[in-house]
């Protein structure tokens, strides 16, 4: 069973995003802030990480700065969750190494086949 | 709906009110308690002149203000979706220039990130009117790892804050609330704050500004000042004393993230200028942009 941490402040998005990709046999880690998001990502080497790049208590782009500096995360799939433009967003998540970006809200239907994508690669 | 001050509200009530103000803005930027009362500290926000919007017992709006000699500032203004389209901004807007007109300003500032039209709309009917564009940037780690500017340079000086501090007043430009010397000072106020007044012993170090000032074999010559914390370097400024602008700023960023590659920087509200491609030079994109808008107080009734 693949893990996902999914690191995102918002409890309606957390939990619109579990509805969606546990029937699909995925097992999901929650964290709602940046340093918790660290800890489990650390502790927990999940095979992909979700991230909110607008974090209460710091930025997204710092925080996967942090993750592709170490050794154990360098190459996990991380992909930015934003509710910015994906214009902007689109970019910054490239820039920071990210893998790709999906904008908010998410699409339901098409969300899984999205996610499943990261780890055909 | 009645507004009251912010004052009577905790940290945890306004940061939550924050946030829900900015659930579906253009540019989502939530913060936590802690956030919240470090950018209280630095912008000189006032909480007392500060107000909520309040509908049956519920927050509805939140707008803050900040205050120096002379100058106001509103900043984190925001209505929640519910109280919207109800005059609820317009209230917080009156009271806030209110604030600012029995506290003497002549003149107030605000930004409205560009693109955020409604926002920009309100501003104006209050004759706010845009003064500049200036840049949201970041710069991720490891981005470029030349050694030319290092080699470039003849001399360099590594600077303590109350010497960043003395370079800032020297700076001839008009900055940005947020990166104006008040601001700068106040870097060294969040520290106190961190400090347990029971133990006397510092909680949470935050650095205080740092900086370097290069003279280059060419003759060129600048300094750049930031707060390095763990993970980020921010309240980045550059002043070119000598030489091509844009060249010189690229010279001193190379420097600086050659002292410190491993954090991602940011830097804000800078204008769109030759140093502005030096940073683009360092590595830096641009994120958004912000419109600064000015208020002139000083024919208004007080």
């Amino acid at each position: 069973m693949k893990t996902i941490l999914q690191i995102e402040d918002n409890f309606a998005n957390k939990r619109l995003v579990e509805r969606v990709l546990e029937p699909h046999g995925y097992h999901l880690l929650h964290a709602a802030d940046g340093q918790t998001g660290i800890d489990l990502a650390f502790q927990e080497l999940p095979d992909l990480i979700l991230l909110d790049m607008g974090l209460p208590d710091m930025d997204g782009q710092t925080l996967v700065s942090v993750l592709r500096e170490s050794t154990e995360l360098a190459l996990t799939p991380i992909v930015a969750l934003t509710a910015w433009p994906q214009e902007i967003a689109g970019e910054m998540a490239i820039r920071y190494g990210c893998n790709g970006c999906i904008t908010k809200p998410i699409d339901v239907n098409d969300f899984p086949a999205q996610i499943a994508r990261y780890f055909d690669v | 709906m009645k507004l009251l001050a912010a004052s009577e509200f905790s940290l945890e009530d306004l940061t939550a009110a924050y946030n829900q103000t900015r659930t579906d803005y253009l540019i989502p930027m939530p913060m936590n308690p802690n956030r919240l009362h470090e950018y209280m500290v630095l912008y000189d926000v006032d909480l007392q002149r500060s107000c909520v919007a309040v509908e049956d017992r519920a927050i509805v709006g939140l707008g803050m203000l900040g205050l120096r000699p002379h100058e106001g500032w509103i900043t984190r203004l925001g209505v929640l979706p519910e109280g919207r389209r109800r005059g609820v901004g317009s209230a917080m807007m009156d009271r806030l220039i209110g604030y600012s007109l029995a506290e003497n300003a002549t003149t107030m500032w605000l930004e409205v990130i560009k693109g955020n039209d409604p926002a920009h709309s309100l501003f104006l009917k209050y004759n706010f009117q845009p003064t500049r564009e200036l840049i949201v940037a970041r710069r991720p780690p490891r981005t470029m790892r030349s050694v030319s500017s290092i080699l470039a340079a003849r001399k360099i000086n590594y600077l303590q804050h109350e010497e960043v501090i003395d370079l800032h007043c020297s700076r001839t430009e008009r900055m940005n609330w947020l990166n104006a010397v008040a601001t700068m000072n106040n870097v060294r106020r969040i520290t106190a704050k961190t400090i347990d007044d029971d133990e006397q012993d510092p909680v949470h170090e935050v650095p205080h500004l740092s900086g370097i000032r290069v003279e280059f074999q060419n003759g060129t010559e600048g300094w750049v000042s930031y707060q390095a914390t763990t993970l980020q370097l921010k309240r980045i400024s550059v002043e070119v004393l000598h030489g091509d602008s844009t060249q010189v700023t690229a010279d001193l960023l190379g420097i600086m993230h050659r002292l410190h590659g491993t954090q991602d920087a940011i830097v804000e509200n800078i204008p769109d200028d030759d140093e502005w491609q030096g940073f683009i030079k360092a590595g830096y994109f641009e994120v958004f942009r912000r419109i600064e808008m000015a208020l002139d107080l000083s024919s208004f009734d007080r």
